[in-house]
């Protein structure tokens, strides 16, 4: 019965993953000249679009492998920075840019890699300090660092991207399905490599990271490959907003930034590849209501966690039979009653 | 006689911090969660100061109990929604909900005061106390302490020494000690561990609402969002302490609010960094030793 | 005979306790060795300093003959030392068939890049999971249990299951720290038979033991720890009658 139910599940989160697909790919060409003020809405999608990326690389780090980041604003920043100065000072704007966008990515990895790298042996609240700390830092030396980065100026007039020989394709409408196709990337790659190997090494680490190195996994290196694997995506995203808006600067990329796409890993499931997009869409849909008053969407988010956290930890669409769920499975509590149960170590 | 200045700064901008430290170190020690919410009771207990001397007049004393009583009020509420419930869960569930909690508190502020900059009352009129003068080279130099700075050391000198002989003296402060130590050993020699550990979370919270008072008077002004830098402050003063290692905690809130001043006075355009300085020192530690530089036995954490 | 564990005079201190004391031990290839002691008597702790997951105070520990004293626990595990654990230690949320597809870590090779290639490694290595997965729950009894999420289990069987992971890790030895704690009769008996059967089939295994029926019954070799000190070791007649070991359960003058 319980296998039965689980099937469905999965074939459902299939179901709901090509709808929601088909609806992103459809809807635009719809809304494109049908709907006033298109370009608003499109922008919105596009939007929704570079958190599901930032969101599902989060997902990869805190979701999978139970490492706590909560500096993902810093990896972002680092993307969209890296992106746009290749872009401005080393003249790979246009086409040019294409190599540009996994330059950035590839930068940001290298970033993970350095904030990966002295926490491994950290428990999960001092990484997640580090992480923070990290954001910050980032953000302030781009914010001070005016030789290089323009300081609190930005970068602005970034190039346009457009594919080879085909000249009309900076328009809002294309830009929104090039972003999608990295979106339609960045959910395959993870897809596979969470069904791998690697990816099961990473739940081991998350659920019982002893009992992992007991069987030979090297939980250091895996730490390290997923905050790499989660970086470069955010990179990627950071590339394409920049290129995307034209205009970055470091206030962008403030701590309430990356609580922001914690909050859409945290609400919307963590742990499931389901969860970020729907965290994404709903956080988004939630920022468009609030319009009007930014502290009271922020208060309603501050709610919206709290709840989660009481009702139901893993978030929406998120991995309900990890540790992330937080409840106890009941063992045979008689035969238990001798060995006491080891507390979960954060 | 500058550096000597900067480091008579230090010691008292990281008395503060170590008032700070103390009070995070009591949470932490007693209800055994990592908590995010403790830069928002800080700011809490700054506005309520605010709002006091706005009632009630220039009452320096009674404006800091006023601190202590609404940063413990708040700090029931926090134990209520994201300690009580989740003891034996998970780590990180607590600790995202206290990341909603900070948010809800820190907006819900936000709403309430007014986004903009408050200032609270002079007190001591700037008046200092000179300890040192010199003259080098034509500049006249001083080492003084204002009078503010001496009441600052001066109150977190006797907050700590109450709470030492707290702990150590009372009955109370016994059964806090084996919360602290052993939740299950204490339920099993009698002690209301629920109870217990709530009023450790608000002594706790109490002297982070002091603290904020301290921080405002200190510096002239707050604001709503003057909890994130200030939390982060008193996490990374504990860490470097040893997290429930309180007297290691107000060590290293001193050497944070030390090198903090330090920095500020040797790096040109230091300022701006400020908040860098406890950041990179608490990696630094963190890195080096992970149990926590000034730690005893580190097997607590 | 070959030995294939030996530790020469390790100990292991917490501060002032000294938990592990100069011990010596050799296993030899093929062997049931028994460890037993009274409660507190620094059997687990040895254990953990045998497989890596704390470091010694003092000694050595050979594997195969190479010195690993040092080593990560997941650097010991890759050279063939497997273990369980008292409180057992199973990823509870998987099913029983992930919980012993992780045990192939080490014998596949797939990285990032395979995977999102999708390639022959890839394919290769993920077919052989499975099928040797299956192949190792068929051995042990369990692929009636092989969707069934580990935690949901009778103790019983987790207790296969973990065992049935530390075998996917092809090891030439394979430490059982009390297997048998919170069984019924029943449920002790059938662990019995099974840790046999492991060992005619080619595995080495030490065991750590309260029930000394269990013991008795299985081991050849027993070695007995009481304050982390080596009291006595031998053959089960041997220690059995020992006076030592009476001491160490009952006190002194006891008979039996």
């Amino acid at each position: 019965m319980m296998e039965k139910i689980k099937a469905f599940l999965k074939k459902y989160q299939l179901i709901v993953l090509i709808v929601v697909g088909i609806l992103f790919v459809v809807a635009p060409l719809i809304i494109n000249g049908t709907v006033k003020k298109s370009n608003y809405v499109i922008d919105i999608m596009v939007r929704i679009l570079f958190y599901i990326i930032f969101a599902s690389s989060l997902n990869v780090i805190n979701g999978y492998s139970g490492q706590f980041n909560i500096g993902h604003a810093g990896f972002m920043l680092i993307g969209s920075y890296t992106g746009a100065l290749l872009a401005t000072k080393l003249g790979m704007g246009g086409p040019w840019y294409w190599l540009a966008i996994p330059i950035a990515g590839l930068v940001t990895a290298l970033a993970g890699l350095l904030v990966a790298l002295p926490t491994l042996k950290l428990r999960g609240i001092y990484l997640a300090i580090v992480t923070l700390g990290f954001s910050e830092i980032i953000r302030i030396v781009a914010m001070n660092w005016t030789a290089v980065t323009n300081g609190p100026l930005g970068v602005k007039n970034i190039p346009k991207v457009w594919l080879f020989g085909i000249s009309k394709t900076s328009s809002p409408l294309v830009m929104y399905y090039i972003v999608f196709a990295f979106v339609i990337l960045c959910l395959y790659t993870t897809y596979k490599v969470i069904n791998s190997r690697v990816g099961r090494a990473w739940m081991s680490i998350r659920e019982d990271s002893a009992a992992s190195m007991s069987l030979g996994v090297e939980v250091g290196k895996y730490k390290a490959i997923n905050f790499m694997y989660g970086a470069f995506w955010a990179g990627i995203g950071g590339a394409l907003m920049a290129v995307y808006y034209r205009f970055i600067s470091a206030d962008m990329f403030i701590v309430d930034e990356g609580f922001n796409v914690l909050a859409m890993v945290i609400l919307g499931g963590q742990g499931t590849l389901v969860g970020p997009i729907i965290g994404a869409v709903m956080v988004n849909m939630i920022t468009e209501f609030f319009r009007f008053a930014d502290e009271f969407r922020l208060v309603f988010y501050a709610i919206l966690i709290i709840m989660m956290m009481w009702m139901r930890p893993q978030g929406l669409a998120g991995a309900s039979n990890s540790v992330l769920a937080g409840k106890q499975i009941k063992k045979n509590d008689k035969k238990k009653s001798k060995h006491a149960a080891k507390k979960e170590r954060v | 006689m500058y550096v000597l200045q900067q480091l008579l700064n230090g010691i008292c901008q990281g008395s503060i911090y170590a008032l700070m430290a103390i009070g995070y170190a009591m949470i932490y020690g007693i209800v055994g969660l990592v908590t995010f919410t403790y830069g928002e009771i800080i700011m809490m207990g700054s506005f309520s100061a605010f709002y006091y001397f706005m009632a009630f007049g220039d009452n320096l004393v009674l404006s800091l109990i006023c601190g202590f009583a609404t940063a413990a009020l708040v700090g029931i509420v926090v134990h209520k929604v994201c300690y009580q419930r989740f003891l034996d869960a998970p780590r990180h569930i607590s600790l995202i909900c206290t990341i909603g909690m900070s948010m809800l508190i820190k907006n819900l502020a936000i709403i309430v005061f007014g986004s903009t900059m408050k200032g609270l009352p002079i007190f001591f009129e700037g008046k200092t106390l000179v300890l040192a003068e010199k003259t080098v080279e034509g500049f006249h130099q001083q080492l003084s302490l204002t009078y503010l700075q001496i009441v600052v050391i001066v109150t977190v000198i006797v907050l700590a020494i109450a709470l030492s002989l707290f702990l150590n003296k009372t009955r109370t402060g016994v059964r806090l000690r084996a919360v602290s130590q052993d939740r299950k050993a204490a339920a099993l020699v009698g002690v209301n561990v629920k109870n217990t550990t709530l009023l450790g979370n608000c002594i706790g919270c109490g002297f982070g609402g002091v603290a904020g008072i301290l921080l405002g008077l200190y510096y002239n002004s707050i604001i709503p969002t003057m909890g994130g830098a200030a939390g982060m402050k008193a996490f990374s003063s504990v860490v470097i302490g040893g997290l429930s290692n309180i007297p290691g905690a107000a060590l290293g809130g001193i050497s944070i609010g030390v090198i903090e001043n330090l920095g500020i006075a040797f790096i040109p355009n230091g300022s701006g960094y400020r908040d860098v300085f406890a950041f990179v020192f608490l990696i630094i530690a963190l890195v080096i030793k992970p149990e926590g530089l000034f730690a005893k036995r580190g097997n607590n954490a | 005979m070959s030995v294939i564990l030996e530790s020469k005079n390790v100990s292991k201190h917490f501060g002032g306790i000294k938990a592990v004391n100069h011990v010596d031990m050799k296993i030899e290839k093929g062997d049931i060795f028994g460890i037993i002691g009274p409660n507190g008597a620094g059997k687990t702790t040895f254990f953990n300093v045998c497989s890596g997951t704390i470091p010694a105070t003092e000694g050595q520990v050979y594997f195969k003959g190479e010195l690993i004293t040092g080593k990560s626990p997941a650097q010991i595990a890759r050279r063939g030392l497997a273990r369980t654990f008292q409180n057992i230690k199973l990823f509870n949320y998987m099913t029983v068939l992930e919980n012993v597809k992780i045990g192939f870590h080490m014998h596949t090779s797939t990285n990032l890049f395979d995977a999102v290639l999708n390639n022959k490694k890839f394919k290769r290595d993920e077919e052989f999971a499975i099928e040797e997965g299956k192949k190792i729950i068929e051995k042990v009894g369990l692929l009636d249990y092989m969707d069934v999420q580990a935690g949901n289990l009778a103790y019983g069987v987790q207790r296969r299951v973990e065992i049935a992971r530390a075998l996917a890790l092809n090891p030439d030895i394979l430490l059982l720290d009390e297997p048998a704690a919170g069984m019924n009769p029943n449920e002790t008996r059938d662990l019995l038979e099974f840790v046999k059967m492991l060992n005619n089939d080619g595995y080495t295994i030490a065991v750590i033991e309260h029930d000394m029926k269990f013991v008795m019954n299985l081991c050849k070799n027993i070695m007995v720890l009481n304050f982390g000190t080596k009291i006595c070791e031998g053959d089960a007649e041997h220690v059995k009658n020992d006076p030592k070991v009476h001491e160490a359960y009952f006190g002194k003058g006891t008979t039996l």
